[in-house]
């Protein structure tokens, strides 16, 4: 047991943990039980998924990004064909643009369920964990029903998506959120409201407003500390500027402006906005032939494009340079769970060892996403 | 009196060799106790499984269909555990402290096992009548904690030293509430006997309520409430269960063991549990007097009662542990030292006022 | 002093809350049970909304599968995969001819003319990683995953896992000895090597 500057005690929170949302490794400083700095060590998980991409044709790079954020697989798709037809300029039909949201909404709600749970873990209560999961495969299931995969699609292609829905897939959607929704109720009372959950998340690690956006930090982590940025309305793509849903921020609830309470109820209220979209989104879908834009061969012109969307970790942006083949030359994905994870360290300064995994639950972080 | 009727015995029947008999009779109902342990481990571990499915909306340990690979409804599982637990490999770390490493397991067994025998099953049946049984269980409920440390300290493991000084924080906190607590029955029924403490709760209040110890008091109510959250930790459950939690210190003290001698920190948990729960009923909830006043009272069936009191006490213990998130060090300690003792206090000094003035 | 007492009274209650939900989960388990207990029950169940009817599926991720008879050598799927996890060899052929000494039928069953025998066609199941894009491009719809929409050519399998890594390696092809591969490779074929 090493001893460093008198009585301070290096930690090492390892790479197998079962606390960490993958493998990560955080190497903690710690006087007795108080945090003073926290170094992570990150590329456990690297697997090369930007080289990757700069040797296989621009549809074999979607399963790709399929497996860097695997809680989200559909915005991660999402973000990069909304990127692809920026550059290549296309114009996609109705029926596609609603699939599409509809998918991704679902995907979010998912990737919530399970990192308000996994934070549930955390803090110790095992049941709402279950509860959530539970609801999860009901959402896991339509995916399987629509594209065959539980968990990485390779739905969402460039100029369309590869399956029409299937039969019955408005009456299954509605019968979803309409079972869904009163769980969510059910949630708040068990978890919650539960006061030995808020004695432990208020107050505890608290994200000012300017901190965040000093590091980058975006999502649910920046709304949780009182700044309403989102960029489905920010720079809306695809057909959010249709829909009617509002942007959740942090409120102070129970402690101060941005603790780990308020990224928590951000997220719990997301839940709620996206089962809005998805019900207005299936309430106007229209039909058409979803295979009409879809290019034969996909050969962009010479170019770059950034563009960004919003998936449940944040900010996701993929940057593309072209060169006129039929494979990228660079494809680089922006991600959003790298920049929460690097505000750690001045969060969790002056708090305890429970708290530091407190905190790194409630930025919800996914170490494919971080690792690449 | 179980051990002084099993030395009347072997002296009428055998001859007059006191220290003999007195090995004899301490043997057989050790064993005795030891059996009840270890069938109280199985049976609550398969309960506990089911429980915690149950309130998860799953089945737990299942076994049905060809083959019947768990025994139907899976009871069979808690035996496959065992059998397990016993035949794994004995890995001992190379850097851990070999004599306190060994040790350690048994201190905590010894804490449990003579604590289970004070506890009254029946007007009959109890391994020994102690005239401070009360306080005999107390004081010996604290013996775990040496075990806890020694834990820690041998595993040479920063995570297990965490786990262990929480831990031993915890239990040495939490007993002033439970002993503050138990005195309510002591003042109240004058003797800290257990058998003549649950004589006391004989009768009925109205005709119809049981005289337990519970109902006549405001107060007395308030003191088995305090006293038996106190005793969830004491026993290191859920939600004060920081020193072992799993999802962050992996396995807290306990994360070096392995095998058998993990199995001894299990079985002790347990018992420790039956123990808490058992004086929580020999004191506030008549032990085993029947809830119908007058009716149903021998001795066969009041093995029958205190049983069932005790296992509706486990179950509750279960219900907190899968329900609620765990507290935090600090605020464990808070809930201690600022809620429980102050209200404690105010227990003993209010039931000393409502006996002078009701009687 | 009475902030205290707050504290104390909402704990009670909100814990109460907590306690009523998991007790009501408990009593209810026969109507909300969710665990399907493989293998004595399979997925999909329909009727406890474990999954739906495996033909109504739009595609499925299974086991990869071949109709060997029906493969025209385009490599369209071998270019198709990501992760380069099927490897196919060809040796041309005459146009739409049958060849009965190793087996090979000259048309497909769709109709078309076949202009190759296909040597060497390998799928390492291990390496795929099951985005189904090698389905999509074939003319004749001969390589799919079995199951769901394709019950009818394959029942479902998604339990085909070995106890040797090399088992997973599927061959395909119709074995050809090396002086059949060298009797159809033909006299011009000869004269170039």
């Amino acid at each position: 047991m090493g001893v460093v500057q008198g009585d301070q005690m290096i930690l090492n929170i390892g790479p197998q943990h079962p606390s960490t949302h993958g493998v990560l490794r955080l190497e903690v400083m710690t006087d007795g039980e108080i945090v003073s700095r926290i170094t992570p060590h990150l590329g456990y998980l690297h697997r090369c998924f930007e080289k990757h991409c700069e040797n296989v044709t621009y549809e074999q790079v979607i399963p790709f990004t399929d497996r860097c954020d695997y809680l989200a697989a559909m915005n991660s798709n999402f973000g990069y064909v909304v990127a692809m037809e920026e550059l290549m300029d296309i114009k996609l039909t109705e029926r596609v643009e609603y699939i599409r949201v509809i998918m991704a909404e679902l995907n979010r709600i998912a990737s919530h369920l399970l990192g308000v749970g996994a934070y549930g873990l955390d803090v110790g209560a095992f049941t709402p964990f279950v509860h959530m999961l539970r609801d999860r495969e009901r959402i896991l299931d339509i995916f399987e029903y629509t594209c065959g995969a539980r968990l990485l699609y390779n739905y969402m292609w460039v100029g369309g998506v590869s399956h029409d829905l299937p039969k019955d897939f408005e009456k299954i959607c509605f019968r979803f959120l309409d079972y869904f929704e009163p769980k969510i109720d059910e949630y708040n009372q068990l978890l919650t409201y539960n006061k030995i959950f808020i004695e432990r998340t208020a107050d505890v690690g608290v994200l000012p407003a300017d901190v965040a956006i000093s590091y980058g930090v975006t999502g649910t982590n920046l709304r949780g500390s009182g700044v309403k940025w989102d960029v489905r309305k920010e720079e809306p793509y695809s057909i959010y500027d249709r829909f009617d849903f509002n942007i959740p921020i942090g409120e102070a609830k129970f402690g101060t402006l941005g603790d780990c309470f308020d990224r928590y109820w951000v997220r719990i209220l997301e839940m709620k906005e996206s089962i809005k979209i998805v019900r207005q989104a299936l309430k106007d879908l229209p039909s058409g032939d979803i295979f009409e834009t879809m290019p034969k061969k996909i050969r962009p012109p010479k170019g770059s494009v950034y563009r960004r969307t919003e998936s449940p970790r944040g900010d996701l942006g993929y940057y593309i340079v072209s060169d006129g083949t039929a494979v990228p030359e660079r494809v680089k994905m922006r991600s959003p769970a790298f920049t929460a994870l690097s505000c750690l360290d001045e969060i969790s300064q002056g708090w305890m060892m429970s708290d530091v995994l407190c905190i790194l639950g409630s930025l919800d972080i996914v170490l494919g996403e971080i690792d690449r | 009196m179980t051990i002084d009727f099993i030395i009347n015995q072997f002296t009428s029947l055998i001859g007059d060799f006191p220290v003999v008999a007195f090995l004899v009779a301490c043997a057989s109902v050790g064993g005795l106790l030891f059996v009840l342990m270890a069938l109280n481990a199985m049976v609550a571990v398969y309960v506990e499984r089911k429980v915690s499915a149950f309130m998860m909306d799953r089945l737990g340990p299942m076994g049905q269909g060809p083959g019947l690979h768990a025994g139907k409804w899976g009871i069979l599982q808690t035996f496959a555990d065992a059998i397990k637990l016993l035949i794994k490999e004995d890995t001992i770390p190379k850097s851990a402290d070999q004599i306190l490493f060994k040790v350690a397991p048994f201190i905590i067994f010894i804490g449990a096992i003579i604590g289970l025998a004070a506890l009254p099953f029946s007007s009959t049946i109890q391994a020994v009548d102690l005239n401070v049984g009360v306080f005999y269980i107390i004081a010996v409920g604290s013996i775990g904690v040496i075990g806890i440390v020694m834990a820690g300290w041998a595993s040479n493991n920063k995570w297990s030293l965490y786990g262990a000084m929480r831990s031993a924080a915890q239990i040495i906190s939490y007993e002033i509430p439970a002993g503050l607590s138990i005195i309510v029955p002591i003042m109240m029924s004058g003797t800290m006997n257990l058998q003549e403490l649950i004589q006391y709760q004989d009768g009925s209040i109205l005709g119809i309520f049981p005289n337990w110890i519970m109902f006549q008091n405001p107060f007395a109510f308030l003191a088995f409430f305090i006293f038996f959250i106190s005793a969830v930790a004491e026993t290191n459950r859920t939600p004060f269960d920081i020193p072992e939690a799993e999802s962050e210190l992996v396995a807290g003290w306990m994360t070096e063991y392995s095998g058998f001698r993990w199995a001894v920190f299990f079985l002790s948990e347990y018992a420790n549990m039956f123990i808490v729960s058992g004086l929580a009923v020999a004191g506030f909830m008549g032990g085993w007097l029947s809830p119908i006043p007058g009716f149903l009272n021998s001795p066969v069936l009041g093995l029958f009662w205190f049983f069932g009191k005790v296992s509706f006490l486990i179950f509750i213990m279960m219900w907190f542990r899968w329900t609620f998130p765990r507290l935090r060090v600090d605020q464990l300690m808070y809930v201690c030292w600022k809620v429980f003792i102050p209200i404690a206090m105010m227990n003993i000094f209010g039931v000393g006022i409502w006996k002078l003035i009701f009687g | 002093m009475s902030r205290y007492l707050i504290n104390i009274y909402d704990t009670v209650n909100t814990l109460w809350t907590g306690m009523r939900i998991t007790f009501r989960h408990m009593i209810r388990i026969k109507r909300d049970n969710v665990t399907l207990q493989y293998p004595e029950e399979r997925w999909p169940r329909p009727e406890r909304d474990i999954g739906f009817e495996l033909e109504d599926y739009n595609v499925i991720r299974t086991r990869l599968h071949v109709d060997i008879d029906d493969c025209i050598g385009c490599y369209r799927c071998e270019k198709a995969c990501p992760v380069d996890c099927i490897k196919i060899n060809t040796i041309k052929s005459d146009r739409g001819e049958d060849i009965p000494e190793v087996a090979h039928t000259g048309e497909t069953s769709n109709g078309t003319k076949k202009g190759f025998v296909v040597s060497r066609f390998t799928i390492d199941m291990s390496e795929c990683c099951y985005c189904n894009l090698c389905t999509y491009p074939c003319p004749e719809e001969c390589i799919f995953m079995v199951g769901g929409p394709h019950s009818s050519k394959h029942p479902i399998d998604y339990e085909f896992s070995e106890t040797d890594r090399t088992d997973l390696i599927y061959q395909f092809a119709k074995k050809l000895t090396p002086k059949q591969k060298d009797n159809l490779q033909g006299p011009k074929e000869k004269a170039k090597a």
